[in-house]
């Protein structure tokens, strides 16, 4: 009884993403198997791979649950990673810690403050901060980019493992968790989700909706930041291209994994299997040995379906 | 009538602008007593929910609480005092289940933690929707999923649940049917039990006739009287909201 | 120790794109071989073809360019009996890079072929590789830190100092000897724009005495490079000349000589694409594409990489001959470079 009530609270608007996650694993399994794809070694990379983009993904559910985007999460990467690298330059990993997370965290309160006090619609706010922060990364360091010889920092956030789990897991694992907890399960994930569904009933229900769409998206960029910490410790470096290819990315895994656009709804275990699908597509189709403009089309062509899907009932 | 007054307005005005909204008016409000609030659009009614609900101060007059002057600066501190809105168009998030919507802005957390205590809202949205006699699937059903009447009935059940003195009703079955209609003025008349003060704004004669004790007529911000609902007849209140004497 | 090495690499660089010589050089200041010398012999065929070899080519991008490096590496690839087990693109998107490695080390390649995207992000992207023992051949340029023959079998590149100098003489003789120009450098730390676009500056200054520049732009992003064009103009109406770092921005250049109705400012600029060589045929505003010989890079990496395999010394640095394409020998360059026809239009009038 208890089990058949869990099954239909697991709805179908969510479970596009478990088939669809299930689907593709189960096709490269099959078509891949003497590939290398079920190696372990293979599926770690995956997860490793994804990391940044699925803790990017955490921060995005929360702002389209608030009924807000953060288009802007692309150059924060970049800014964080270099501020990071830049910091550690001179001193130790702490610096470069609180250089990266605080550029992001400082980002993002400044998207927040625009959209939140001055009604400026986030779309338009983090298109244009997108650009500009692109235009800061660049000139942090005329365009160069900046090693990251700390060996604590690369093992902490890139290359390190505890128990034999590579750390990139663990912090994988770490976020979506905490983000699953404070998005089902604490007062402020109600908040975001009510204010993203009706901002009116929030508000008269004594929610302060400014400040929830303050937090949301200095969260976005919290997220960011420490996306821009794992980048810089995986390529042991930091460059202005960080980040600028993920966007799309991210917006699809969030998409995927059954976050309404508009608001009010959304999955951070959702965000986590888009996400990881997203690299599962890339992996399995590069072991199929397609050529480049051959697994740019099939990838567009299944991205394209699973978010025609999950909108098509995630929409009302 | 011996009690004191739930809610007393005194010589309240308003005024936007140049435009005066409210001019003079005064009204008490005793526990379990249903009073309507009646007149045309732009009469003013909405203006007066409003003050009372704290979003907005009148210019001048005073707001008395169980006959206490009191200052209501916005609609936590409205809420804070046991005063509850169920606006027109309801204020619920239609993608949450309808016990978040129970508690929107008030969940009930769990020590150490402070995370949401789910089930506990679940049993007492679940309680109190029972005692209202408001049927839906489940606690957990989703707003979207619910029928107009459904729906109005979780929000007046949540204004019950968190309303220790007095609920306001805006236009409670404006987007109803026959029946559902039927079923909220139902609910709506039980509320009367729990010594509550009703403040309800319709357009429906009928219904005021069917459910209040007393009538209350606006016209262009000016209160041209109270009757009391057994005294009176509807060309009476027709006369007084349009001016034009049959 | 790393650190060390580390900063001298990067210091080596950044020293080389500042004094760039009259001579192509590597990224260490290594000498330059002529890639017609790198060669795996017929006799060594059957050997090489009982090994099986397995390969995975990971670019930086795609274009015609890449293309045409891929045809040369595969047909050799063909002729040694190499199966070519991946095929990646990273989108000059150096996490994408990592990534592509780390994908690609699942099949267990003998032979990695990739165009590092820079040195610094990629010296950790690369280093699994490495420690697997892949023969790895870098296109122009190399992780710092990155020791020759230990750590990779070669760099193969253009001849870098030629494709600027010969871009320089085909604008001067296209100007008559005489004139300004205008110069649109690639504004990054690139080794192999930076080597091109100082070779064609040194050029016109050294060897040109009536021709100077007189106006120097940097470009980062190629989209903008009709706005760049147009403020140079606005400075300067009667330049002779523009020099533009690459195909891609030079088609912006030439978006804007048209919306001026300029038809005298001559344009030089390297690598092969359509919509130029078809200005050029036309007798527009182009006058000389200078391109590599993309193919024969391909050829010459897949050769470094299998003779390094088979224990051969392969020379670090190695180059591939330039190309000056003019409307006369528009079909030959083509072939020469991409090893392919040149698309119709250019033919056809």
């Amino acid at each position: 009884m208890a089990a058949l009530s869990w099954i239909k609270r697991l709805d179908l608007q969510r479970s596009v993403i478990y088939f669809g996650f299930l689907a593709i694993f189960l096709f490269f399994a099959a078509t891949l198997h003497d590939d290398g794809f079920l190696t372990t070694r293979n599926l770690t990379n995956i997860v490793l791979q994804t990391a940044p983009a699925t803790i990017m993904a955490i921060g995005l559910v929360f702002a389209l649950s608030a009924g807000e985007i953060d288009l802007s999460f692309g150059s924060i990467v970049a800014v964080s990673a270099l501020a990071a690298a830049v910091a550690m330059q001179n001193g130790p990993m702490v610096f470069g810690v609180i250089a990266g997370l605080g550029a992001g965290v400082l980002i993002g309160a400044f998207n927040g403050v625009l959209v939140a006090y001055l009604r400026l619609p986030s779309f338009l706010v983090t298109l244009a901060t997108l650009g500009l922060f692109a235009g800061i990364a660049r000139s942090m360091t005329d365009l160069r980019s900046i090693p990251v010889i700390n060996d604590t920092f690369t093992g902490f956030f890139g290359s390190g493992k505890l128990l034999g789990v590579p750390s990139l897991v663990i912090w994988t694992v770490a976020a979506v968790a905490a983000g699953h907890v404070l998005y089902r399960h604490s007062r402020f994930g109600a908040h975001v989700l009510a204010v993203g569904d009706n901002a009116r009933a929030a508000q008269v229900s004594g929610i302060k909706v400014p400040r929830i769409r303050l937090m949301v998206l200095t969260l976005c960029g919290a997220t960011a930041g420490l996306a821009g910490l794992l980048y810089a410790g995986r390529l042991q470096a930091a460059k202005y291209t960080l980040g600028e290819s993920d966007l799309m990315t991210v917006i699809a895994a969030v998409i995927v994994g059954g976050t309404a656009l508009n608001g009010g709804k959304g999955s951070i275990i959702g965000a986590l299997l888009g996400s990881l699908m997203m690299g599962m597509l890339n992996n399995g189709l590069i072991l199929m040995g397609l050529k480049v403009s051959d697994q740019m089309i099939v990838r567009g062509v299944i991205i394209l379906v699973a978010v025609a899907v999950s909108l098509r009932d995630t929409r009302r | 009538m011996t009690a004191t007054p739930v809610l007393s307005l005194n010589n309240i005005h308003k005024a936007f602008g140049g435009v005066v909204a409210i001019k003079d008016f005064s009204l008490e409000l005793f526990p379990g007593e249903i009073v309507a609030l009646v007149g045309d659009n732009g009469a003013g009614k909405s203006t007066l929910i409003a003050i009372v609900s704290g979003l907005h101060r009148p210019n001048s007059g005073e707001i008395l609480l169980d006959g206490e002057t009191v200052s209501l600066s916005d609609a936590s501190s409205a809420r804070s005092r046991g005063i509850e809105v169920v606006y027109q168009d309801l204020a619920l998030a239609d993608e949450q289940p309808v016990f978040m919507n129970m508690f929107l802005g008030r969940e009930l957390t769990r020590k150490p933690l402070g995370l949401l205590d789910k089930s506990r809202m679940r049993r007492e949205t679940q309680t109190m929707l029972d005692q209202l006699d408001v049927h839906i699937p489940s606690a957990g059903s989703k707003i979207r999923d619910l029928s107009g009447g459904q729906r109005q009935g979780v929000a007046i059940a949540r204004a019950t649940h968190w309303a220790s003195k007095l609920i306001l009703l805006d236009e409670p079955t404006a987007a109803l049917g026959v029946a559902e209609t039927a079923k909220v003025e139902e609910i709506v008349a039980a509320l009367k039990e729990r010594n509550l003060a009703i403040l309800i704004v319709s357009h429906s004669l009928d219904q005021v006739f069917r459910l209040s004790d007393r009538i209350c007529v606006l016209r262009r911000g000016v209160q041209i009287g109270v009757r009391s609902t057994p005294e009176t007849d509807k060309n009476e209140i027709v006369s007084m909201i349009t001016g034009v004497h049959a | 120790m790393s650190l060390v090495k580390h900063t001298l690499a990067i210091l080596a660089l950044l020293g080389l794109v500042a004094s760039a010589g009259a001579e192509t050089i590597g990224p260490g200041g290594e000498e330059a071989t002529p890639s017609s010398t790198v060669v795996v012999g017929d006799e060594k065929v059957a050997m090489v073809q009982a090994k099986r070899y397995s390969a995975a080519l990971l670019w930086h991008d795609q274009s015609d360019f890449v293309n045409a490096v891929t045809a040369g590496a595969s047909d050799e690839f063909e002729r040694l009996g190499i199966e070519v087990v991946a095929v990646t693109s990273a989108g000059f998107d150096a996490a994408k890079q990592r990534s592509d490695i780390e994908t690609a080390l699942a099949k267990n390649p003998d032979i990695i072929l990739s165009l590092p995207l820079d040195p610094v992000t990629s010296a950790a992207a690369f280093e699994e590789a490495k420690e697997a023992g892949v023969a790895l051949t870098f296109l122009s340029n190399l992780p710092a830190g990155y020791e020759h023959p230990k750590d990779y079998a070669a760099i193969v590149t253009d001849d870098l100092f030629q494709m600027g100098k010969q871009a320089a003489d085909a604008l001067a003789e296209a100007m008559g000897g005489e004139g300004t120009v205008g110069w649109i450098f690639h504004d990054a730390a690139y080794y192999v724009t930076n080597q091109r676009d100082n070779a064609f500056k040194t050029t016109i200054e050294n060897d040109h005495p009536n021709i100077s520049i007189v106006a120097e732009q940097g470009i980062a992003d190629p989209a903008r490079a009709e706005e760049i064009a147009n403020a140079m103009l606005l400075k300067h109406p009667d330049l002779g000349g523009i020099y533009v770092t690459w195909a891609g921005p030079a088609e912006g250049v030439l978006a804007a000589l048209r919306a001026n109705g300029n038809d005298s400012t001559k344009i030089v600029t390297l690598d092969l694409s359509e919509p130029i060589a078809l200005d050029m045929v036309r007798g527009g505003n182009v006058a000389a594409i200078v391109a590599d010989e993309a193919y024969e890079l391909g050829r010459a990496m897949a050769a470094s990489a299998v003779l390094d395999l088979v224990g051969e010394e392969v020379p670090p640095f190695v180059v591939a001959p330039a190309i000056t394409v003019k409307a006369a020998n528009v079909v030959e360059g083509w072939k020469r470079s991409l090893n392919i026809d040149p698309p119709a239009s250019l033919t056809s009038n």
